[in-house]
């Protein structure tokens, strides 16, 4: 009968989506783990420069940077969008260009903002955007499960320069925040000006309390123009860092319900492939009984 | 001529063999009379000849209970088939298969008999012109469109809607339709035959003060009938609308509910006869039985008949032989299907398996031809895409077909429609919508006008304006919470 086919023919092809689900199952734990090493040590880094920076910032009363501070104008903002490369992670990237893609508009939208432009990582986003008829002015695609330091520090660098020179008036950020194993958020953040770092954030605060005593050599301003633009970098890389731990989590987790999906669904098909076999060969035997009644 | 009186001689269920003298044995088809005992009263029981079995016997067919039957009864031979009354004074009255009466208001006094078993029309009378006969319900228009003149097959499992579909397009056309209407319950339940009969005494046709029963004649052969008189009902029915289209030249419209009941009938006979049971235990004389019934249901250039057959199809199973020797005879073909009905979406037309000879740009048109094709495609596409939402979620889809997957839920709600015979049951007036609107509608769902409605507000609504009003009411209501 042709309905046993047809519920074989699909089995079979659920069979093989979830060979590739466990598969990336997988893998993505085995990534998750060095990722997130990596992430949870770049955090302590990180945390380590903002304070730095902050207490410096505190003790030193006139401490100033440029890129501390402000522009008058915000002409140019540039929006940076961290999506994956690969799909089968879920919601990973549909959340973030949701918030990504609400952010764009409201730049394109707003008055002050003349030259807001689009940056997006990952091809995902860059499809994403495409189909909606939004050219990014630039795309990267060369970040994938360990993003280096070198490749973004690159980057950074363009950033730096850029805002120096009055081209950028604010970086923003769209990406996947990575707080823990079980928690993960999109966040939307702005990395230029360095803002934050005078105000209290990233948990650092309660030690600002107890204010040490520094003595600056050979001057502060010297120190900062160093320290500064290494916290910016370092806030960057962090960025990268977890959109790739989160991604990883992202995949496991999807990898496994769709695993599961697939499972329940091969269940019931083999049961409706049974059924159906069998009410088959019922059916012949009892045509084949009922012919033989009837030649008697 | 003396009457021609055998005696019977074996009773098997609702067959029975007579016993004639050999010089004067009756035709195959002829109808026998046998008077049997029923507590006091003597009623008469009808047989049809159906089997010469030599030295004088036959095997009929009861067209009646053959309860208080006896071996020895006097048999006697009509000479002729079983016949039934046609004509303008059959009109507003229900019949059973044998053309009497059981309304319950007197006997009919009709001019003309004819007998049930006759020849479909010849090859060079039939009619070839084509025209859609637009029904009011968008996915039939749409997807379906029904040819005046032609057949329409309405198949679904049990508990699908197919008399509701039924009930509604008698209620949509045959209230617009001039001529005459017959229907012809075919072993469905007797309750749905009496609220047939009530509600066309009530539904008035148009404004002429006329009432649907006063152009309609209804014959039934209801479930508790023995098989003999569910086998041959649909056959007294199409004998009369016949008459109707040859004698009086007006489109006729012809309803059966439910004609795989036919087929099981065929069935149960053929067993009784002893003949050998076919593929699934069928009659192996299934697509016979069922070509020579469909082949009079036909349109020649006298008169036309409009035919619309509700089918059941056992199981689920469209390719059981039954539901597929009806599929070939047919000019339109729905087809219900049970995961629709499941959604809670009514009238449960499967539309991508569902179809009509008729869809084509050379007869309906290439811009409805067009809008068809793009929504069949649509929803292709996301059935396609269903076992994988299913497994990996829709977030996964490419962005094309994310966009698809709205579009096609939003149709598939939209394909739903108020049904003027359920007014009762769900509240909401029925939708008479005209095609050209359908058709718009789709169009500009199809475009993407819409994506911004909710999916519900799609549901049970005529066109898509009203669907648009229906998501205003929905806001308004959530706020007022």
């Amino acid at each position: 009968m042709a309905k046993t086919k047809t519920l074989n023919k699909r089995r079979k092809s659920i069979r093989s989506i979830r060979k590739i689900t466990r598969t990336m199952e997988l893998i993505s734990t085995a990534c998750y783990r060095r990722a997130m090493d990596r992430a949870v040590n770049a955090r302590a880094f990180t945390e380590r420069l903002t304070r730095m920076v902050r207490n410096l910032a505190v003790s030193g009363a006139e401490v100033s940077h440029p890129l501390l501070t402000a522009h008058a104008e915000e002409k140019n903002v540039t929006l940076l969008v961290l999506s994956s490369n690969r799909g089968l992670c879920g919601g990973y990237n549909g959340s973030i260009l949701r918030v990504a893609y609400q952010r764009w508009k409201e730049l394109l939208s707003g008055e002050k903002v003349a030259n807001p432009a689009l940056v997006v990582s990952g091809k995902r986003g860059i499809s994403y955007f495409r189909f909606r008829k939004v050219q990014p002015s630039q795309t990267y695609t060369q970040f994938e499960d360990k993003p280096t330091f070198d490749e973004v520090d690159q980057i950074a660098q363009e950033y730096l320069e850029m805002y120096l020179t009055g081209k950028l008036d604010r970086l923003e950020i769209v990406y996947t925040k990575f707080f823990s194993m079980s928690k993960q958020a999109v966040v939307h953040e702005t990395l230029l000006p360095l803002t934050e770092i005078g105000s209290g954030d990233d948990g650092a605060s309660q030690e600002v309390k107890g204010i040490a005593e520094y003595d600056f050599l050979p001057s502060a301003e010297s120190i900062l123009s160093e320290v500064v633009p290494q916290s910016f970098k370092a806030k960057l890389f962090k960025c990268f860092l977890d959109a790739a731990v989160s991604e990883q989590i992202a995949r496991m987790v999807a990898m496994k319900a769709a695993t599961e999906n697939a499972d329940s669904m091969i269940q019931t098909l083999t049961m409706a492939v049974n059924r159906s076999r069998q009410s088959q060969i019922t059916g012949e035997l009892t045509e084949l009984i009922g012919g033989v009644e009837a030649l008697k | 001529m003396a009457s021609n009186i055998g005696h019977i001689t074996q009773v098997i269920g609702s067959t029975f063999d007579v016993e004639f003298s050999e010089d004067s044995l009756p035709a195959i088809y002829n109808a026998v009379h046998v008077k049997v005992d029923k507590g006091d009263e003597q009623v008469t029981l009808t047989g049809e000849v159906q089997q010469h079995l030599g030295s004088g016997r036959v095997r009929c067919v009861a067209l009646g209970s053959t309860d208080g039957l006896v071996r020895g009864r006097a048999c006697e031979d009509t000479g002729a088939p079983v016949t039934v009354p046609v004509g303008p004074e059959t009109v507003g009255r229900v019949f059973n298969l044998l053309g009497e009466p059981i309304d319950g208001r007197g006997p009919v006094k009709a001019k003309q008999r004819m007998p049930i078993h006759r020849d479909a029309p010849p090859l060079a009378d039939l009619s070839t012109k084509t025209e859609i006969f637009e029904t009011g319900i968008k996915v039939i228009d749409l997807l379906t469109p029904f040819v005046r003149g032609g057949k329409a097959g309405l198949f679904g499992g049990a508990g699908l809607g197919k008399t509701v579909i039924i009930q509604e397009l008698i209620a949509r056309i045959a209230s617009a339709h001039g001529g005459y209407s017959v229907f012809a319950g075919v072993g469905e339940r007797t309750r749905e035959g009496n609220d047939l009969w009530l509600e066309l005494q009530e539904a008035a046709i148009g404004q002429t003060g006329k009432h649907v029963i006063d152009q309609t004649c209804m014959v039934f052969g209801q479930m508790n009938e023995p098989p003999g008189a569910r086998l041959r009902v649909a056959l007294s029915a199409l004998t009369m609308a016949e008459y109707f289209r040859d004698q009086s030249g007006m489109d006729v419209l012809l309803f059966v509910d439910n004609i795989f009941r036919f087929s099981q009938a065929g069935s149960e006979v053929s067993a009784l006869l002893g003949r050998m049971p076919s593929a699934v235990g069928y009659q192996p004389t299934l697509a016979s039985e069922m070509g020579a019934l469909q082949e009079r249901i036909t349109s020649t250039d006298k008169g036309a008949i409009t035919s619309v057959q509700a089918v059941y199809v056992p199981a689920d199973d469209p390719t059981d032989p039954a539901p597929a020797t009806a599929f070939g005879q047919l000019d339109a073909f729905v087809y219900l299907e049970r995961a629709i009905s499941e959604k809670g979406i009514y009238p449960a037309v499967d539309p991508l398996a569902s179809s009509s000879r008729v869809l084509d740009p050379q007869y309906v048109g290439e811009e409805h031809y067009t809008c068809a094709r793009r929504v069949q495609s649509t929803l292709q596409r996301y059935r396609e895409l269903q076992d994988i939402i299913a497994i990996l979620g829709v977030d996964e889809l490419a962005e094309a077909d994310k966009l698809v997957v709205h579009r096609a839920r939003r149709m598939e709600r939209f394909l739903s429609q108020p049904f003027l015979v359920a007014e009762a049951f769900t509240g909401k007036k029925g939708e008479i919508t005209p095609l050209k609107e359908t058709i718009r509608s789709f169009n500009e769902i199809a475009d993407g006008k819409w994506d911004h409605l909710p999916e519900s507000a799609f549901m049970y609504v005529g066109t898509i304006e009203q669907a648009a009003e229906q998501a205003e009411r929905m806001a308004s209501e959530a706020k007022k919470k």
